[in-house]
C-alpha cells in the first residue's frame, strides 16, 4: 500500500528558558492512503508534537529525518507551499475546537475555503462554497445551526463544526488532536462515529488520543514512548 | 477574503474597537476644531485688516502727495481699480468730554484720518462701520430688544457720512473703544454708561451731544514741528471696525479740516529767489492740496499684487505728466517715489505673528497624532494578546503571515477611517454650533437640567449599590465612577452662573469663527488614518510572528 504521510527518525527539541528539552528523539511512522491511525501515549510523550510536525504547523530540528507527504519532503517547503499544505492537503481538528467566536457556524466552517481567495474569486464561488459548507454541516447534524455563534453551541456541536471546517477543502489527511478529549463519553462517541463515516468515505486520518477506547476505533495504533515510536 | 471578513467582524462585534474609534475620533476632532477656529480667526483678522486699508495703499507721509485728485483720476481709470479715496493720516491728541479724575478732561493719543466719507465708503465700506445707525432689516433679528440702536434717536448715519453735526459744524467719528463708557456686550453691541453714576444711560450718549478738542501738529518737509493746531469738533458718530487696535485709537475727521490743520490745504507758494518791496518772498500763486494716503480698492477678482503693479505704473505716468508742466506750483515738490503697498504688506507685522501662532498651534496639536498612534497601539496590543488563539487557528488553516499581518493592519486602517470620519463629523458639529455652545456655557444651567443631573446621580448610585449587594465588583466599580462623574457634572451645573470663554474684549470679534478649514479637515483625517495604521503595525507584526503551535497548545 502506498504511504501518504511518512515520518522517519523525526527529532524535535523545544527550548524552555535556558534548557533544551528534546520531545521527539527519532520517531518514525507511516500512514497509508485511506488508513486510520491512532497515536497513543502518556501525557508529554510527544504525540501532539508529532501531529503538529505531520501537519506542517511546526518544523522539526535541523538534524531530524524527513517528513514526507505524497513523496514531498515537508522540510523543503517554502512558506507559501507550507501554507497551501495546511490549507488544502491537511485538515486539523483540535481538542478545544478552536472556533473563531466572532464568526457564525457557517462562516467558521467556510474559513479555510476563504484563505487565499480574493474578492473576484469569492464573488464567483461564494454560492458553491456556501453550499458545500452547508452540506458538510448538515452531514454533521448542524443544518439548523448555521447562523449561530460558537458560544451558543454545546461542546459536541462545536467539535462537529470544527470537523466540517477541517473537511471544507477536501483534504487528503485529517489530523485530529484528542478530538473527544473535552467531551463526555456519549458525545465523544458521536464524534467518533462521524469521523468513522468520513474514514469509510475514503479519508485518511491520524488521531492523537490518550484514551485506549478511542484509540481502538482506529485501524492501527502507534504508541509513543519517551519521544520514540515503541 | 477572510482578512476583510474578520477585520469587519472584529470592528463591529466588540467594545474595544469602539474605544479605539472614539480615541481616534476625539484626536481628529480636537485638531480640526482648534486649527479651524485659529484659521477662521486669522481670516477674520485679514478681512478686517483689508477693509481697514484698502487693497492697495499709496502713501507719502508728512508732506503728502500734491494734486492727489489727479492721481486718483489716473488710478480710477485703471481697469484693475474699482475706486480710490484720499486720506490724511496723522496722530493727534483728543481731549474727551469727560474728566480724568483730577477735575480736568481726559486726553487720549489717537490716530487721525482726514477723509472724504463718500469715496472712502466706496473703497473701505466706511458707512457699514458706523455704529450709531438704524439697523438693517436683516440685522434686526440679531439685535437685542433693549439695544438703543432700535430707537430712531440714535440714528446718526447721515451725520457720520457728512462728518458734520446737525448745527452745521464739523464733526468727528470716534473709534467706539476710545470712550471707556461704551461697554461692549457679549453679543458685540455696546451700551453707554454714565461716567458720573456708572449706570446705563442713554442721556450720556456722546454722538452729537458732546464735543472734543483735537490737537494736531503740522510737520514740515524738513521734519520740524510747527505750532500745534487745536479745533473743537462735535462727536457725530462712532465706528466699530472689528479690530480693537483700530477701534481704540482711530478718529475720522473731514479731509479739508485735516488738511487745514496740518498745512496740507491749498497754500501760497512763495518764491525762493524773488522778494517784494518789504523783503519778503514773493507769492507765486497757490499750490494744490495734499493727501498723505490714497486707499485703492481692486475690481472684483483682481489680485492686490496686480493692482499694486498697475498703480505703480499709473503713478509714474502721473509724475511724468505733472513734473513736465512748468506751470505747476508745488512746494515741497512732487515726490519722485511714493510707498505703494498691498494691504498684506501693510499689515504684515500684524498678520505674521497670528499666522505663526496658528502654525505653532497646528504643530503642537499634531502631537495629538502621536497620542492617537499610541492609543491604537495599546488597544491593538491588547487585542492581539487576546486574539492569540485566533491567530493560531488562522495559521493552522493555512493563513500566511502576511495574511495575518493584513488582518490587523486593515483593522487599524478601518479604525483610522471610521475614527477620522467620526472626528470630522464631530468637529463639524462643534464648529458649526460653536457660538451656540459658547452661549450655552455663558448662561446659567436651567433648573430642569440640574434636576435631571441629580436624578442621574441617584439612579447610578442605586445601580452601584445593587452591584455591591449582588457582589458584582465590575458593576459596582463602573457605577461608582459614573455616579462620581454625574455628581461632578451636577455640582458644576449647580455652581454654574455662566462664564465667558471667548471674551470679545480680548479677541474683538463678537462671534467665534465657525467655518471648517477644509485643508485642515483633509490633512487631519489623513493623519488620523496614517497614525492609526502606524499604531496598529507593531501589534500586527507581532500577530504575524505568533507561533501557531504555542497559541493552540493550551486552552
Amino acid at each position: 500500500m502506498p504511504m501518504l504521510l511518512e515520518a522517519e527518525h523525526v527529532r524535535k527539541t523545544y527550548r524552555l528558558g535556558r534548557h533544551d528539552v528534546p520531545v521527539l528523539k527519532g520517531a518514525s511512522m507511516a500512514v497509508a492512503e485511506g488508513e486510520w491511525v491512532s497515536i497513543v501515549g502518556s501525557s508529554g510523550s510527544g504525540k501532539s508534537t508529532l501531529l503538529h510536525l505531520l501537519g506542517g504547523l511546526d518544523r522539526p530540528d535541523a538534524d531530524s529525518g524527513p517528513i514526507t507527504f505524497a513523496g514531498e519532503d515537508l522540510r523543503r517547503f517554502g512558506a507559501a507551499r507550507q501554507n497551501r499544505y495546511r490549507n488544502h492537503d491537511i485538515g486539523f481538528v483540535f481538542q478545544f475546537y478552536h472556533l473563531l467566536p466572532e464568526l457564525t457556524v457557517l462562516e467558521n466552517a467556510m474559513l479555510p475555503a476563504l484563505v487565499g481567495v480574493w474578492l473576484p474569486q469569492w464573488l464567483r464561488r461564494k454560492h458553491e462554497l456556501r453550499a458545500r459548507a452547508t452540506e458538510l454541516l448538515e452531514v454533521c447534524g448542524l443544518g439548523h445551526r448555521l447562523g449561530h455563534r460558537p458560544s451558543e453551541l454545546s461542546g459536541g456541536e462545536r467539535q462537529r463544526v470544527a470537523i466540517a471546517r477541517a473537511l471544507i477543502n477536501r483534504p487528503r489527511v485529517l489530523l485530529a488532536d484528542e478530538p473527544t478529549g473535552n467531551l463526555d463519553i456519549h458525545t465523544g462517541g458521536g464524534i467518533l462515529d462521524l469521523l468513522a463515516e468520513r474514514h469509510a468515505a475514503g479519508l485518511t486520518m491520524v488521531m492523537v488520543t490518550h484514551d485506549a477506547a478511542v484509540a481502538a476505533r482506529a485501524q492501527r495504533q502507534v504508541r509513543i514512548v519517551d519521544g520514540c515510536v515503541a | 477574503m477572510y482578512a476583510s471578513q474578520l477585520s469587519n467582524r472584529y470592528l463591529t462585534s466588540r467594545i474595544i474597537p469602539f474605544i479605539a474609534v472614539a480615541a481616534v475620533g476625539l484626536c481628529v476632532a480636537l485638531v480640526i476644531i482648534v486649527v479651524s477656529v485659529m484659521s477662521g480667526f486669522l481670516e477674520m483678522v485679514k478681512v478686517s485688516g483689508k477693509s481697514l486699508t484698502g487693497d492697495v495703499v499709496v502713501s507719502r507721509p508728512i508732506t503728502g502727495i500734491p494734486a492727489y485728485a489727479e492721481l486718483i483720476r489716473e488710478i480710477e481709470a485703471l481697469p484693475e481699480a474699482e475706486a480710490a479715496s484720499p486720506v490724511v493720516e496723522t496722530f493727534g491728541l483728543l481731549r474727551m468730554p469727560y474728566g480724568s479724575g483730577d477735575g480736568g478732561k481726559q486726553v487720549e493719543m489717537v490716530e487721525v484720518w482726514g477723509i472724504e466719507p463718500e469715496s472712502l465708503d466706496r473703497v473701505l465700506g466706511y458707512r457699514s462701520k458706523l455704529y450709531w445707525k438704524k439697523p438693517a432689516e436683516s440685522e434686526l433679528a440679531g439685535i437685542a430688544e433693549t439695544d438703543p440702536r432700535r430707537d430712531p434717536f440714535f440714528d446718526r448715519e447721515a451725520e457720520g457720512m457728512a462728518l458734520r453735526a446737525k448745527d452745521g459744524t464739523d464733526g468727528v467719528v470716534l473709534g467706539i473703544e476710545i470712550s471707556p463708557f461704551n461697554r461692549r456686550q457679549r453679543d458685540g453691541s455696546y451700551r453707554t454708561t454714565d461716567p458720573r453714576t456708572g449706570g446705563q444711560s442713554a442721556a450720556y450718549f456722546m454722538a452729537n451731544t458732546e464735543d472734543v478738542l483735537l490737537t494736531l501738529v503740522p510737520v514740515s518737509d524738513s521734519g520740524s514741528l510747527s505750532g500745534e493746531k487745536k479745533r473743537r469738533f462735535s462727536i457725530v458718530n462712532e465706528v466699530q471696525s472689528g479690530l480693537y487696535a483700530v477701534d481704540e485709537s482711530r478718529v475720522f475727521m473731514p479731509l479739508a479740516a485735516a488738511q487745514e490743520m496740518l498745512l496740507l490745504d491749498p497754500r501760497p507758494v512763495m518764491s525762493r529767489t524773488e522778494f517784494d518791496e518789504n523783503g519778503r518772498p514773493k507769492e507765486l500763486g497757490t499750490g494744490p492740496a495734499r493727501a498723505t494716503t490714497i486707499a485703492v480698492r481692486a475690481k472684483p477678482g483682481v489680485d492686490p499684487d496686480t493692482l499694486r503693479d498697475a498703480v505703480e505704473r499709473a503713478y509714474v505716468r502721473f509724475y511724468q505728466r505733472v513734473t513736465a508742466d512748468p506751470g505747476q506750483l508745488v512746494d515741497p515738490p512732487f515726490p519722485d517715489s511714493v510707498d505703494i503697498s498691498t494691504w498684506e504688506q501693510r499689515l504684515a507685522n500684524f498678520i505674521g505673528p497670528v499666522e505663526k501662532e496658528r502654525e505653532l498651534m497646528r504643530t503642537l496639536f499634531s502631537i495629538v497624532y502621536v497620542v492617537c498612534a499610541g492609543l491604537v497601539l495599546a488597544i491593538f496590543w491588547s487585542i492581539v494578546q487576546e486574539k492569540t488563539r485566533d491567530i493560531g487557528i488562522l495559521r493552522a488553516v493555512g493563513a500566511s503571515r502576511s495574511g495575518v499581518l493584513w488582518i490587523f493592519l486593515r483593522y487599524g486602517l478601518l479604525i483610522g477611517i471610521v475614527g477620522s470620519i467620526v472626528g470630522a463629523l464631530l468637529a463639524w458639529a462643534v464648529v458649526d454650533n460653536i457660538n451656540a455652545i459658547h452661549d450655552l456655557l455663558g448662561t446659567p444651567a436651567p433648573a430642569w437640567l440640574q434636576v435631571l443631573a441629580w436624578i442621574g446621580v441617584a439612579a447610578s448610585l442605586a445601580l452601584a449599590v445593587m452591584g455591591m449587594v449582588r457582589a458584582s465588583a465590575l458593576q459596582a466599580v463602573v457605577w461608582v465612577f459614573i455616579t462620581l462623574g454625574l455628581a461632578a457634572v451636577a455640582l458644576v451645573l449647580l455652581q454654574h452662573r455662566g462664564f465667558l470663554v471667548w471674551d470679545p474684549s480680548v479677541y474683538y470679534f463678537s462671534r467665534i469663527p465657525s467655518s471648517l478649514d477644509m485643508n485642515t479637515v483633509v490633512t487631519t483625517m489623513i493623519g488620523g488614518v496614517v497614525f492609526s495604521v502606524i499604531g496598529a503595525s507593531i501589534p500586527a507584526a507581532r500577530a504575524a510572528d505568533t507561533d501557531p503551535v504555542k497559541s493552540l497548545r493550551y486552552e
